[in-house]
Formats: C-alpha cells, structure tokens, sequence
C-alpha cells in the first residue's frame, strides 16, 4: 500500500511531538448513571449467571451482562461491540480486570432486549462471541500471554490452549455451581505474566532440555556477564574457546546437571535458544488466591510436573483440568477456594482423590526454603 | 542479515538497526545512525556519553546501568533523553556499537 503520513515528520522527529499526556481519564467515559451514583451505592445481586444489578442509595439501578471474549480480537469485533454497546448502552462499555467485556443498561425492558442480541450472535464456525456469564462461583476468563502469537521465549501457546481449557469448562463459564470462584490462568513460559502464581489453577510452559550456544555468536550479540547473572542455580559460566584458525573466543558454558531450563539466559542472551518441540509441554499448578477473604492470599503449588503440547487442542492437559475442576466442586465445601480445600484436607488426599501422579519432580530442591515445604510432622493420611 | 555500507565502511546490523558486531564500529557509524534517530549533529555532550558507553563496555562487558551512565557522565536522564531522543537504550548504545538490550523491554 501506498505511504499515507500521518503528519509525522521524520526529518524532525521532535517537530510537535506530543508527550506524557497519560491515559484518558475514567470519568469521560462513564455512562451517566455511574457517573451520578458514583460512591454512593447501596447493594448488588447476582441476577442469573453473567448478569448483575446495583442498587444505588438514590434507588437507580445498574444492569451489568458480563460476556466472554477470547481477549486477542481484531478491530471488526471491537467494532461489533461498539455497535452493541450504541444499540443498547448508549455507546458505552468496559472491560474487566480478566478481559470479559461488560454492557450496562439502566432498566429491565433494556436488559432483555440486550440478553437475547448477545446470545444470539455467532462466529462463522460457531463460536459464541458474546457467551454471558462469569460471575459469582463459577468459572470465567483465562487470564494468558502471548505464546506462539507474539512471544520469542515461550515453551507453549496462550490461545489455543486457553480456546481447548474454556471449551472444556465452557458450562462453568455459565453456572455458578461451584463451592467459589475458580480461577485460571495461562503462561507460555515461567516468566509467569499475568496471574499463574496466584491463581486456583494455572497452566505454565515449561522447557525440559538445556539451552544450545550459538558459540559464533554469543561473544557478538550478549552481554555474557548478564548472561551468567541471569542464571538462578549459576550453572552459566563464561569461557574460551578455540577457533578453528587458532585464536581463542569469548563464549558461555552451561553445566548442564546444574540447568532446569528456566530459559531466563535465552532472554538476556539471544544466542542462547532453548525451545524444543519434543521437550517442551506444560506443568499445571493450582490452589492459589489473591483474595483475604478467609484465608491469606497463597501461591499455586505444581501438581502435575509435566503434559506435553499437544496442538491444537491440548488433550491430555484440558482433561487433567476438568479432573481437578469436578474433584474440587464434588468435594469443598461451600466459600471454599481450591486451595483452602487442599490444605484442609491434606494434599496426600488431594492427590489421591483427583488421582494425579505425583513425582519427585513435585518435591521443591530450589534453596534454603525447600526445606519448609518438606513434612516435618507424623501427622498424615495413609 | 543486512548489511550497510556507508562511506565505504561494511556494517552488518539486525533488524532493529544495531551492529552486530561491536568491533566494526568506528567513527562513521555514528554518522550514519544519528539521522534515524532524530540526531542533527553529534556535540561533544554526544560523544562524553558515548565514548563512556564504549569504555564501560570494554571494561565490563556489559552496557552501564543508567544510574552509573548518569552519575559518570554527570548528564541527568532526561539531559540524556535531550541528547538523544530514543534514550540511552535505543539511540546511544546503539551509536557507540554496543549489543542490543535484552530481557522484557
């Protein structure tokens, strides 16, 4: 296509440039009800699954219609909500902390009309593209990464297995009939963007081979003491190597006994490639919570050490997912997360009851903390 | 990989412009790259942070963090963002021939 400018300059790059002006404010954007009722609300209710009502103090009410989406959209379905959103909400709508979009109206007549247009529209294959729901105890959005969309460290992909997890779930998405909300969250390699670590269920790429050393280049393209700094087990040291002509290199050596493939010297050091067809896959983790209710906030602890990628529908890991989903709503009890629950009830009966395998790969070895993690107590369950 | 010849001087850059070999930067480099990045002329204030870059970089085979670029150079970072629009990252280590940064930037 031909250049358009948009009035840019490169000539002179700082000619009327325009900076650090940050975001719009909020309040420009607020529907009029919440801009009146702002601060002085009275109460909320879970209407159906998906759908919400707030009772201001003056007695105005706000309808919410939560709605899936799959988080990376093109234009042409933005588009499509802004045309939902003038159709029925004057034009406005958000997005919430998950990536869920959220139509508000202020009446039940609207309400209706709003419902019945979302459910209604489908993608070409099928798809819902507003599915309503993910509210109360159930299961909503997956927070996730970039993958194999955007990412050059990843050890799996974000969207495809998010589409396999949430179609799989899908009905929890609808429903509000688990013991509290469930949580999951996806990353595509143990840089853990977004919420794995504190999530009910995370999902997290992992590698299972050492990196290669491009040895041609690793003196060129890095900073070699960045590289063995950004080593968390030191099993990166610089070193020499001979070239072919008889001079000496600047290069990298791993010891690979000392490596578990973290992968965090490839980001500091491109000449250090660690992905792997084979040895790559998945490690699921679960039972954390950002929340205070109840119990602290607590990080996800790994219960299956390895699944691997099984494009595009991800097999093995959605079933051992919908495994954990349907032990935990069987058996906590009601407000329970999943990892007050396994606590509660021990994580020997926590494995045996989802029947998950569990590996020495589970034991922590990382540091002095290990150690806390180990059982210094007779108390157990046979 | 591309390669660039200016002043009759071969230069093989990445994608992103930065040289991917630190021992084939001389002079004209800087020549060279300064108009993409909004450089009109290179002042003694250009060169004082760059040759430290380069000596830095000699030293301790690493680019300086920008604290220590601040405090050696005596140039405050946004003195550093005046002198070079793309900041130190982007425009000056990439003039002095330095690696391109890595990690989540």
């Amino acid at each position: 296509m031909a250049f358009i400018s948009s009035g840019y300059d490169p000539s002179s790059p700082m000619k009327n440039r325009i900076t650090d002006i940050g975001p719009r404010k909020y309040s420009e954007f607020y529907p009029p009800f919440i801009a009146k009722n702002k601060g002085k609300w009275a109460y909320h209710e879970i209407l159906e699954p998906g759908v919400l009502v707030h009772v201001g103090e003056s007695g105005d009410k706000v309808y919410t219609v939560r709605c899936g989406t799959a988080r990376l959209m093109s234009i042409t379905l933005i588009r499509e909500m802004c045309d939902i959103a003038d159709k029925h909400c004057s034009g406005y709508l958000r997005f919430t902390t998950r990536s869920n979009v959220e139509f508000m109206v202020d009446s039940e007549d609207k309400l209706k009309a709003l419902k019945s247009d979302l459910a209604a529209r489908k993608f070409a294959g099928g798809s819902y593209k507003f599915p309503i729901g993910g509210t109360g105890a159930g299961i909503t959005n997956i927070i996730h990464t970039q993958g194999w969309v955007h990412c050059h460290t990843p050890a799996t992909d974000a969207s495809g297995p998010v589409k396999a997890v949430m179609d799989e779930v899908f009905a929890d998405f609808q429903q509000m009939r688990l013991p509290a909300p469930l949580r999951i969250s996806l990353a595509c390699c143990i840089n853990m963007c977004g919420a794995v670590h504190c999530s009910d269920i995370g999902i997290v790429g992992i590698h299972r081979k050492p990196p290669m050393i491009d040895t041609d280049w690793v003196d060129q393209l890095c900073e070699i003491p960045l590289a063995v700094a950004s080593c968390p087990t030191a099993a990166v040291r610089p070193t020499k190597i001979d070239r072919a002509d008889g001079t000496k290199m600047n290069s990298i050596a791993i010891k690979n006994e000392r490596c578990m493939y973290c992968g965090n010297c490839y980001t500091m050091c491109p000449a250090l490639p660690i992905s792997d067809k084979e040895g790559d896959g998945m490690a699921i983790m679960v039972g954390g919570k950002v929340s205070n209710r109840i119990s602290m906030p607590k990080f996800s602890k790994v219960v299956v050490a390895y699944i691997p990628n099984e494009p595009p529908r991800w097999p093995s890991m959605t079933k051992v997912i919908k495994k954990i989903v349907e032990v935990y709503a069987a058996n906590a009890n009601k407000y329970e997360r999943l990892g007050e629950w396994a606590e509660r009830i021990g994580w020997e009966r926590f494995f045996s009851l989802t029947g998950l395998k569990f590996t020495h790969h589970l034991i922590d070895d990382f540091r002095d903390p290990a150690y806390y993690t180990w059982r210094q107590s007779t108390q157990f369950k046979f | 990989m591309a390669s660039i010849t200016y002043k009759g001087h071969e230069f093989e850059v990445d994608e992103d412009g930065f040289l991917l070999r630190f021992d084939d930067w001389n002079p004209d480099w800087m020549e060279y790259v300064k108009d993409s990045e909004g450089i009109t002329d290179i002042t003694p204030d250009h060169q004082k942070i760059l040759d430290f870059l380069q000596d830095y970089y000699r030293k301790n085979g690493i680019a300086p963090m920008v604290r220590i670029l601040s405090k050696n150079t005596g140039f405050k970072l946004k003195e550093v963002y005046e002198l070079f629009p793309s900041g130190p990252g982007k425009g000056a280590c990439k003039m002095s021939g330095l690696p391109k940064p890595t990690g989540c930037v």
